[in-house]
């Protein structure tokens, strides 16, 4: 099963080409995972990018390629190397909210 | 002495088919009260989970992209026991015609088309209902026109819309999870005894993977029973009579017009029955979202989705739009529609097929019921994709022209 | 059907038509009546609506007599001139759609094997030539390259008589029927060829001469059909109409087709002999031992 913890966000893949979007949020960052229809059905895959949040309401956010995380956008073909990835983008994005907390308030992001 | 010779096909002789390991359940509690485990599967896999709870008997098969996934898969669930006798059969009329010959039987019968097949088996699947035959029916569709494509289109269903056949429509895997095994049970009630068909966009849905939550699978449908029925299965246990059940539809020499007229007022009133038990089985002929607004998506099938999503996001900008989703297309929810409807200012009908069936449907339902717009469309067709933007362009089209 | 729900209870039974009474008590239902009890015995199918002088009529009345256990048979049959019989026997009776036999008793019988798995069903697909050879032929081929467990009984007329004599598969080549306004082109299909391709246990040609014979061509078929799967009988049963056959003539057309080119054929094989031979043995044992 997929991680339904900091599930901010599970509806029908909104560009139409059906499929699902799963999003998640941590501290103004968060991971977008789309899963779409394949006519084999064996590379049926996630399609996962690190996100940043813009406002919640109405949702908004933007592709972000500039973490340790991902610079790209990342495929994975298995449940669990998504959920291993969410478990490890939670934690980054806990560190990452913590230490831009410590910023001054001016170069906060 | 029958086709059920497992040791002949190799098994051992003490093997046990799992579908005798399973558990016989009320329908109720099958549906409503058995725990349920969520999992991330395909359309096809969720139809396999179906039809492994919905102790099939018969199940025959003929390979068609998208649905060849699930009749495959049933093929393993026979391989496994659940299924007691199973063939790929040479073609679709020879596959519906087959069916019709099981149910007549008095056993619980399954197959699966889509688009192209369904055109191929429609003379025979437009008979079942008059034969009084409940079968179960799941049509994944896709194009049937030319030129060749196997993309999403719904028009097939419009073809089964007045054969006297019943008729749900999924939206998602999880539907087409719960969905047939509702199917079975009603199609098999004896005010009922109809075939029923469950449609869903194949592809998006059969093709793409979703959350299904499911009771364990040690648990199955209670089996038909062959001996309640409309009319009598044709199994030779009934007191002999020069004119047996199937011949009283024929006209010919013997079989007054008025007696065909009456076959068929009896068939259509029974799809009517039905209303009763999918009302109870699927909680409700449709399901609303904001009952009160003024503005209403109506959609069925994978045009849901994008609605729902539409919906929440008219939701983000303050804007209160109403959905209805509709499951069931046969019997046709025409009082909770209206019920629904008739204060809606504006109803916009988004679809995936060209003719937009369902718009139609639905204006000759609302007809002199409301004073709303009816606006058909967005429309998609042909393996179009209906992202969300559109449908919220139609709508502020739609207010902008002050439709 | 079980001879229970045959019976009506005793008050009930004098309220019944003369007709379902003499079903019951003078009819076949587990009597095995032959041939020679005719005119003696209430038989599956009597009143019908076929033309006078109809050979095919002939041809089902003893193919009711064939059957080993008529309380447990069905018969499937497509649209054409045989239904307009079979649908008045107290048999029951499937009438499908268009060339849909083969596939509904493929269906059916499957079905019944899961819902009877202690008693033999069996199911008789009878139809036409047009309804077999012509728009049924790809449910015949499959069902005997899948050895379905029933029999085909082909009434091999020639023609489409019910819509009115246009030339099938069957006729023969050069015939002027409707829809072959020249004279046919091609030759009438060898079935009896494709039927021992597809390995059939069992294979027969005739035309209704010998009353005795078509009952037990019918009830071989039958018997090592619920054996070996698909078993093939097919009948000259001329169409007096549409071939101008005067009706006093027909059993007299009937000998001449049969001498001239249809003859008498019967292929079966060798697990088959073995099998009726088994039957005959056992038969005559229980006879001897009710003596």
């Amino acid at each position: 099963m997929i991680i339904q913890d900091n599930l901010l966000l599970n509806r029908a893949e909104p560009d139409g080409l059906g499929g699902v979007q799963f999003l998640y949020k941590v501290k103004g960052y968060g991971v977008t995972a789309i899963s779409k229809p394949q006519e084999e059905l064996s590379h049926i895959h996630w399609e996962v990018d690190v996100i940043k949040y813009v406002t919640e309401i109405p949702l908004k956010y933007e592709v972000c390629h500039t973490t340790d995380l991902a610079k790209k956008t990342l495929k994975f073909y298995s449940d669990k190397a998504l959920n291993e990835f969410l478990d490890k983008a939670f934690k980054y994005f806990e560190e990452l909210g913590l230490l831009e907390n410590m910023l001054p308030d001016n170069d906060r992001p | 002495m029958s086709n059920l010779d497992f040791v002949a096909e190799g098994k051992p002789a003490d093997w046990v088919p799992l579908g005798e390991t399973q558990t016989v359940v009320d329908p109720m509690e099958m549906f409503f009260k058995l725990p349920r485990k969520t999992e991330f599967i395909t359309g096809s896999e969720a139809a396999r989970e179906s039809i492994r709870r919905m102790n099939v008997d018969v199940a025959i098969a003929y390979p068609i992209t998208p649905q060849s996934e699930t009749m495959q898969q049933a093929g393993y669930l026979y391989d496994e026991g659940y299924i007691k006798d199973f063939y790929r059969g040479e073609e679709e009329i020879g596959v519906m015609s087959a069916c019709s010959g099981a149910s007549r039987a008095g056993v619980r019968t399954l197959t699966a088309t889509s688009g192209p097949g369904l055109m191929r088996g429609m003379e025979a699947i437009s008979s079942w209902p008059g034969a009084r035959v409940p079968i179960v029916l799941m049509d994944m569709c896709r194009v049937i026109n030319t030129p060749l494509a196997i993309q999403p289109d719904n028009i097939e269903m419009s073809f089964m819309l007045n054969t006297g056949m019943l008729l749900l429509h999924a939206e998602d895997q999880q539907d087409f999870y719960d969905y047939p095994l509702v199917a079975a049970i009603v199609s098999e009630k004896v005010d009922v005894t109809l075939p029923c068909a469950v449609s869903v966009d194949g592809f998006f849905v059969t093709h793409a993977r979703g959350q299904v939550s499911m009771t364990p699978k040690e648990y199955k449908l209670p089996p038909r029973d062959g001996w309640a029925s409309a009319v009598p299965a044709m199994d030779n246990e009934n007191p002999p009579a020069r004119l047996s059940r199937d011949a009283p539809i024929q006209k010919s020499n013997f079989i007054s017009y008025h007696m065909h007229s009456s076959w068929q007022q009896e068939v259509f009133a029974a799809v009517e029955r039905s209303a009763k038990y999918f009302d109870k089985y699927l909680g409700g002929l449709i399901e609303i979202i904001n009952p009160d607004a003024e503005e209403f998506l109506v959609a069925s099938g994978a045009a849901v989705s994008q609605s729902r999503e539409a919906v929440r996001q008219e939701g983000e900008a303050g804007r209160k739009v109403g959905m209805i989703k509709i499951k069931s297309i046969r019997p046709w929810p025409m009082r909770e529609l209206v019920a629904a409807l008739k204060n809606a200012k504006r109803i916009m009908v988004p679809e995936f097929n060209q003719a937009g069936w369902l718009h139609k449907e639905l204006c000759s339902t609302l007809y002199g019921r409301t004073t709303g717009t009816m606006i058909g469309g967005p429309r998609v067709y042909g393996g179009m994709t209906m992202p969300t933007e559109m449908i919220l362009e139609w709508l502020a089209d739609a207010r902008k022209k002050q439709l | 059907m079980s001879f229970e729900t045959l019976r009506p209870s005793p008050a009930l039974k004098e309220f019944l038509p003369i007709e379902y009474k003499d079903l019951v008590d003078h009819g076949p239902y587990g009597k095995n009546k032959k041939v020679s009890d005719m005119g003696k015995f209430k038989e599956i199918i009597e009143e019908h609506p076929m033309c006078a002088g109809c050979a095919m009529t002939l041809f089902i009345r003893l193919m009711y007599i064939g059957m080993p256990n008529p309380e447990h048979t069905i018969v499937v049959g497509t649209a054409g001139c045989g239904r307009l019989a079979l649908s008045q026997a107290s048999v029951p009776f499937v009438y499908g759609n268009y060339g849909d036999t083969n596939a509904v008793a493929s269906g059916l019988k499957r079905g019944l094997d899961i819902r009877f798995p202690n008693q033999f069903k069996d199911i008789v697909v009878c139809a036409g030539d047009g309804g077999l050879v012509d728009i049924g032929f790809q449910g015949l081929m499959h069902s005997w390259f899948r050895h379905e467990k029933f029999a085909t009984v082909l009434l091999d007329n020639e023609v489409y008589g019910n819509t009115g004599g246009q030339e099938s598969g069957m006729t023969n080549k050069g015939k002027v029927l409707k829809m072959s306004p020249r004279g046919k082109k091609d030759d009438k299909m060898d079935m009896l060829g494709l039927a021992k391709v597809a390995k059939l246990d069992y294979i027969a040609r005739l035309a209704p001469t010998n009353p005795a014979r078509v009952a037990r061509t019918i009830r071989r078929a039958i018997l090592i059909a619920r054996e070996f799967g698909a078993t093939y009988v097919q009948a000259y049963t001329s169409c007096n109409i549409e071939y101008s056959i005067p009706t006093p003539d027909v059993m007299k057309d009937a000998f001449e087709i049969e001498k001239d080119r249809y003859g008498f054929e019967e292929i079966i094989s060798d697990r088959a002999k073995e099998y009726l031979k088994d039957l005959e043995a056992k038969a005559k044992a229980a006879k001897k031992a009710k003596k």
